[in-house]
């Protein structure tokens, strides 16, 4: 296709009329935008946005250019229109009050019509001048007996432009003189008339524009269809119908969409992996007793980690009921003596009225320990995706509150190095990470208790969790006595890597472009 | 878990050997130990040591000991521990401490010049210990003296306030110890501990001398130890006997590794105690545990023979005896922390170190799976995006100012119970959400100038107070969404909940009007279950109103509903 064709094939149907028109013109001034509107049939407004365009293609070219002066009614002329001028009312009030045998004052007049201050007195000068009234004493205004040619000619005008704005030289000189003392200027804005600079431009075909208008009327002027509507699918009518062609490089409009929350994405992929890896879920409560969250875990009630400085209180209520039998008082000899777990115990008081001791759950442990007291199964694997609270200063690396990965696995076949199996099947599945080093840990509730460090692909050397077989002072006053694995994992790094963030704030960011803009993981 | 700051130098020396970097890093996880931080330059190491049941490992001497005892393939000789029976010098303990602080410890390291890495080291360890392993002070304290000035027997005595005067470290003019509780800052900072006291402890030579001031403050004349001098007492007080004692078996060892000969003191009580009225210090007091190779190799996965298993607990500190099946394990006296086999079974595996152990998957076949509540939430948010909305996940602490000022509540109301917390660090964090719509609110307050309308929900937990259960309180799942643009309405949302109700196939859109001071009167409803049971109410919806976005400085009109999931199910 030659390049003048496929500009004809590219041009809007309002392009191609006022192609048309130019062409057909045999004025060799060119045409005016609303000569192009009266010829082609499409609005001036159209009309002027299709040359727009055909300037840019390069299709039309302006000839002239000649500014004309154009008289319209302000917003004050059309209410005089309506409801005439200060100057008729004036004479009209006085009329009637003169045949009524009644006087009017300056006063009385601006209020009976409702004109402002600045209008009445404008319109009483004129009317002094022209020897229509005078002023008696005591501010009475009398009819002087003159007509006013001013108001006349001034009523006249309104009514005349009213029916659409003229150009100025239309007007004899006499009126143009009357216009420009009644037209709105700096200073005067409440005056009827508006004189606007209009530019009159003249369109011509450049010569491109010349031959794609031939080769319209060669090929013909074929009606081009914008939308595809269900009447023409009915009608069958899109079999004759040209579809224009769009500009297709634009860009689009944003629309408002539904995703996940980026944090989520991170979190349902966990939640994935662990349920693929024979995983069951487990759920707990967010407050939680001193008894679930610290005692089970044999972490000894004078531990230091149990101080407000690291736990937060409940206010009110400050304590659970009871804590069900037999796991207090196994739990309880578990601390004191070691009962009959094995152990020595941590050889204190324990003090049975501080297990009811309410807390913000502070580790998802808690959940586990509550799992293994409600009859697991046995071989079983749990996890859960807890929200915990520590008593920390919040900054960049510590939030509030955060969500703890973790879980426990029981059977019979549990020792030390299937722990280390699991571990390295968490490292290559959660972390991808083929790299990895176990080194000794410590957590009150397991022993022996190990740290998982691996080879972030991005991150280099990270801990990404920490495990340990439960003591037997965890599990036996539970009423479990199959070998059990505690596993947890600190994915928080991980996640603040995959979603590009600095802040660990900013996994529960409030702010809403952020959470829109946020990529997806693949 | 304690960080404590070392010289390379001076570990080097302990060690007796010069430690590659490399080394180092193998070395390090014997002691449960991690670098934080090195300075080349200085030769600092700052390592943190995890194990809060060993305290002797805080410390450059403890850390060189496990160390040297594995490249040794056995523990040193304290051969101050079997030291002869006979006199010793004593320290005599007053009637009326046992309601006080009722233990003390000591003993004696002659011969052993301070040097300055030495002292920093010294101070470091009494610190540590007294501030972690102590409970800040409260269960133990420790003070080193210089020896020379003392008179024995130390008398252990209790005085009343203004008794007593002496200098205390830091200060010129000598103090009684009611100015000393008033006006030094250790006293300041400790005297809690003290609290309700009418007489105060206090340690004092043969000659009146005052030594310290237990647990506040040394004197500064006998109590105040410089690098060059030689001979030092070791005291420790505290209310757990065997803490007492370990801590001073763990200074006796530094001392020792460091080139001092140990004396033991002898501490004399007039009231019983689990070891003897007289009871000599250091003092090894931990039983020896009984563990059998079977359970040992079960629980490392690992066919471990008796004589690998002696080796690997000798060369970890531990004196082993008895049959080869049935082994008799004791710790060194500087621990005490064996409670379990588990405890045995975990140092074999450390002291062959973890990487000896090659991992097996656990094959046992489960079966994986969500919660009930947890596939609800899914399912509800699965059909919140088809919907278009944004999903949002916030902080569940929160204020009372978000919770309920900003939301035209007054304390009292219903819609305000929620659960406090007693020791909140702030007032930006001191209750938990009792619902979500805040946190959504939290977010459009700070997103007008993304572009709308704004969509939001969020599927998260919030907790109520409620009688009726173990913990008084109850942890509920909501589906909380929010709708902010001009057009933003009552109707609309209530077609989207509609919808949500018809695809749960909950006939939970049955609403019923309510007034509610967070919404437009008339322009609210709780949303309400028809079950078998009756009706029960699981939710809210309504327009918010103008006051309330007032407070938030949101300048869309708002709608929403909240939806508790748990009674879905």
């Amino acid at each position: 296709m030659s390049g003048v064709a496929a500009l004809a094939e590219s041009l809007h149907p309002h392009e191609v009329k006022v192609a048309a028109a130019l062409d057909a013109s045999p004025d060799k001034d060119g045409l005016t935008d609303e000569d192009i509107a009266r010829h082609s049939g499409i609005e001036v407004a159209q009309a002027g946005a299709a040359l727009g365009r055909l300037q840019i293609k390069g299709l039309v070219s302006i000839l002239s250019e000649v500014t004309s002066q154009i008289v319209s009614l302000s917003d004050t002329g059309e209410r005089y229109f309506q409801r005439y001028t200060p100057l008729v009312r004036i004479i009209s009030a006085l009329r009637a009050a003169a045949n009524a045998g009644a006087q009017l004052t300056i006063k009385d007049i601006q209020q009976r019509e409702e004109l402002d201050a600045a209008e009445l007195s404008g319109a009483v000068g004129e009317l002094k001048q022209e020897g229509v009234i005078r002023i008696a004493a005591g501010g009475i205004v009398e009819l002087a007996g003159a007509s006013s040619p001013t108001a006349e000619s001034l009523q006249k005008l309104i009514q005349y432009v009213h029916e659409g704005a003229k150009p100025l030289t239309e007007f004899a000189h006499a009126e143009q003189t009357l216009i420009a003392k009644f037209a709105q200027k700096r200073g005067k804005p409440n005056e009827p008339f508006r004189v606007d600079d209009r530019v009159a431009r003249r369109f011509g075909l450049t010569e491109t524009g010349r031959a794609v208008a031939q080769q319209i009327r060669k090929e013909g002027v074929r009606e081009e269809v914008a939308r595809l509507t269900p009447e023409m699918l009915k009608d069958g009518s899109w079999r004759s119908a040209r579809f224009r062609k769009y500009a297709i490089g634009l860009n689009p409009a944003r629309i408002p969409a539904g995703k996940k929350h980026p944090y989520r994405e991170f979190l349902d992929l966990v939640k994935t992996k662990l349920t693929a890896m024979g995983f069951e879920e487990m759920r707990g409560g967010l407050i939680e007793n001193e008894f679930w969250n610290m005692d089970t875990l044999f972490m000894p009630q004078f531990h230091p980690a149990r101080e407000t400085h690291d736990v937060y209180f409940v206010k009110d209520p400050t304590h659970s009921a009871p804590i069900r039998e037999p796991f207090l008082t196994q739990v309880a000899q578990a601390h004191e003596n070691g009962g009959k777990t094995g152990s020595s115990g941590w050889n204190y008081t324990f003090d049975r009225m501080r297990t009811r001791r309410l807390v913000l759950r502070s580790q998802g442990t808690a959940v586990s320990a509550r799992t293994l007291a409600a009859a697991p199964k046995v071989p079983g694997k749990y996890f859960s995706i807890a929200r915990c609270f520590r008593y920390d200063q919040v900054d960049a690396t510590h939030a509030p509150d955060f969500f703890q990965v973790e879980g426990i696995v029981l059977g019979p076949d549990i020792n030390f190095r299937t722990l280390l199996g699991l571990l390295t099947l968490f490292a290559r599945e959660v972390a991808q990470a083929q790299e990895i080093r176990f080194t000794p840990a410590y957590f009150p509730f397991t022993e022996p208790s190990v740290e998982l460090h691996v080879r972030h692909p991005r991150l280099g050397w990270i801990e990404l969790g920490g495990a340990g077989l439960f003591r037997p002072e965890v599990t036996h006053p539970l009423g479990i006595d199959v070998p059990v694995i505690a596993w947890g994992l600190g994915l928080d790094r991980m996640a603040m890597v995959a979603l590009e963030i600095h802040d660990i704030r900013d996994l529960f960011s409030g702010d809403l472009e952020m959470i829109r803009s946020k990529r997806v993981q693949y | 878990m304690p960080t404590i700051s070392i010289n390379r130098k001076d570990l080097d020396q302990l060690l007796r050997r010069r430690a590659t970097d490399k080394e180092l890093d193998a070395w390090l996880p014997l002691v449960k130990g991690e670098v934080k931080d090195s300075d080349a330059a200085t030769g600092e190491l700052r390592i943190e040591l995890q194990d809060s049941n060993r305290p002797d490992l805080w410390c450059v001497e403890g850390i060189a000991r496990q160390i040297r005892c594995k490249l040794d393939g056995k523990p040193g000789a304290y051969a101050y521990m079997k030291a002869a029976k006979g006199k010793r010098d004593q320290v005599l303990v007053e009637k009326g401490l046992e309601h006080v602080r009722p233990f003390i410890g000591a003993c004696k390291a002659r011969g052993y010049k301070v040097t300055a890495e030495g002292l920093t080291q010294l101070i470091q360890t009494q610190e540590k210990l007294a501030d972690i392993f102590g409970r800040k002070r409260r269960t133990i304290s420790i003070g080193v003296y210089r020896l020379r000035p003392i008179t024995f027997p130390v008398s252990y005595a209790l005085v009343r306030p203004e008794e007593a005067t002496f200098r205390p470290l830091g200060y010129d003019d000598a103090m009684s110890l009611r100015e000393i509780l008033e006006i030094h800052p250790k006293g300041q900072e400790y005297a809690p501990i003290l609290a309700g006291q009418e007489r105060l402890p206090l340690l004092r030579d043969a000659q009146g001398a005052v030594l310290s001031f237990p647990p506040i403050i040394n004197s500064r004349d006998i109590g105040e130890v410089r690098a060059g001098d030689e001979d030092l007492f070791i005291e420790v007080t505290g209310t757990d006997l065997r803490m007492v004692m370990l801590a001073v078996n763990i200074f006796a060892a530094n001392l020792h590794d460091r080139g001092a000969a140990i004396e033991p003191v002898d501490i004399v009580y007039p009231y019983k105690t689990e070891m003897g009225r007289t009871v000599r210090m250091p003092q090894a007091f931990g039983r020896p545990r009984t563990v059998t190779q079977a359970e040992i190799s079960r629980a490392l996965g690992t066919a471990l023979s008796a004589r690998e298993i002696r080796a690997s607990l000798v060369s970890y500190g531990y004196a082993v005896a008895g049959s080869d099946r049935s082994l008799k394990v004791a710790l060194p006296a500087y621990r005490n922390d064996l409670m379990h086999s588990v405890d045995v079974i975990e140092d074999v595996a450390i002291s062959r170190g973890y990487h000896t152990f090659g991992p097996i998957m656990p094959s046992a076949f489960t079966v994986g799976g969500l919660s009930r509540i947890e596939q609800l939430s899914d399912k509800v948010r699965e059909l919140m995006l088809g919907f278009g909305f944004q999903e949002i996940i916030s902080n569940i602490l929160g204020s009372r100012e978000d919770l309920v000022a900003r939301m035209r509540l007054s304390e009292g109301h219903p819609a305000a119970h929620r659960i406090e917390i007693e020791n909140a660090m702030s007032q930006s964090i001191e209750c938990l959400r009792q619902w979500v719509l805040p946190s959504l609110l939290r977010v459009e307050t700070a997103s007008s100038r993304s572009f709308y309308p704004h969509l939001l929900f969020e599927v998260g937990e919030v907790a109520v107070p409620d009688p009726g259960t173990e913990t008084g309180t109850r942890t509920e799942v909501r589906l909380s969404a929010l709708l902010a643009h001009a057009g933003a309405n009552f109707s609309e949302t209530h077609s989207y909940l509609a919808l949500l109700c018809y695809y749960l196939n909950k006939p939970a859109d049955h609403l019923a009007p309510i007034e509610h001071p967070s919404f437009i009167e008339g322009r609210v409803a709780r949303i309400e279950l028809v079950g078998a049971g009756g009706t029960s109410s699981v939710g809210l919806i309504g327009e918010l109103h103008p006051e309330v976005l007032e407070r938030w400085q949101i300048t869309m009109p708002c709608s929403m509903f909240e939806l508790t999931l748990d009674p879905l199910l």
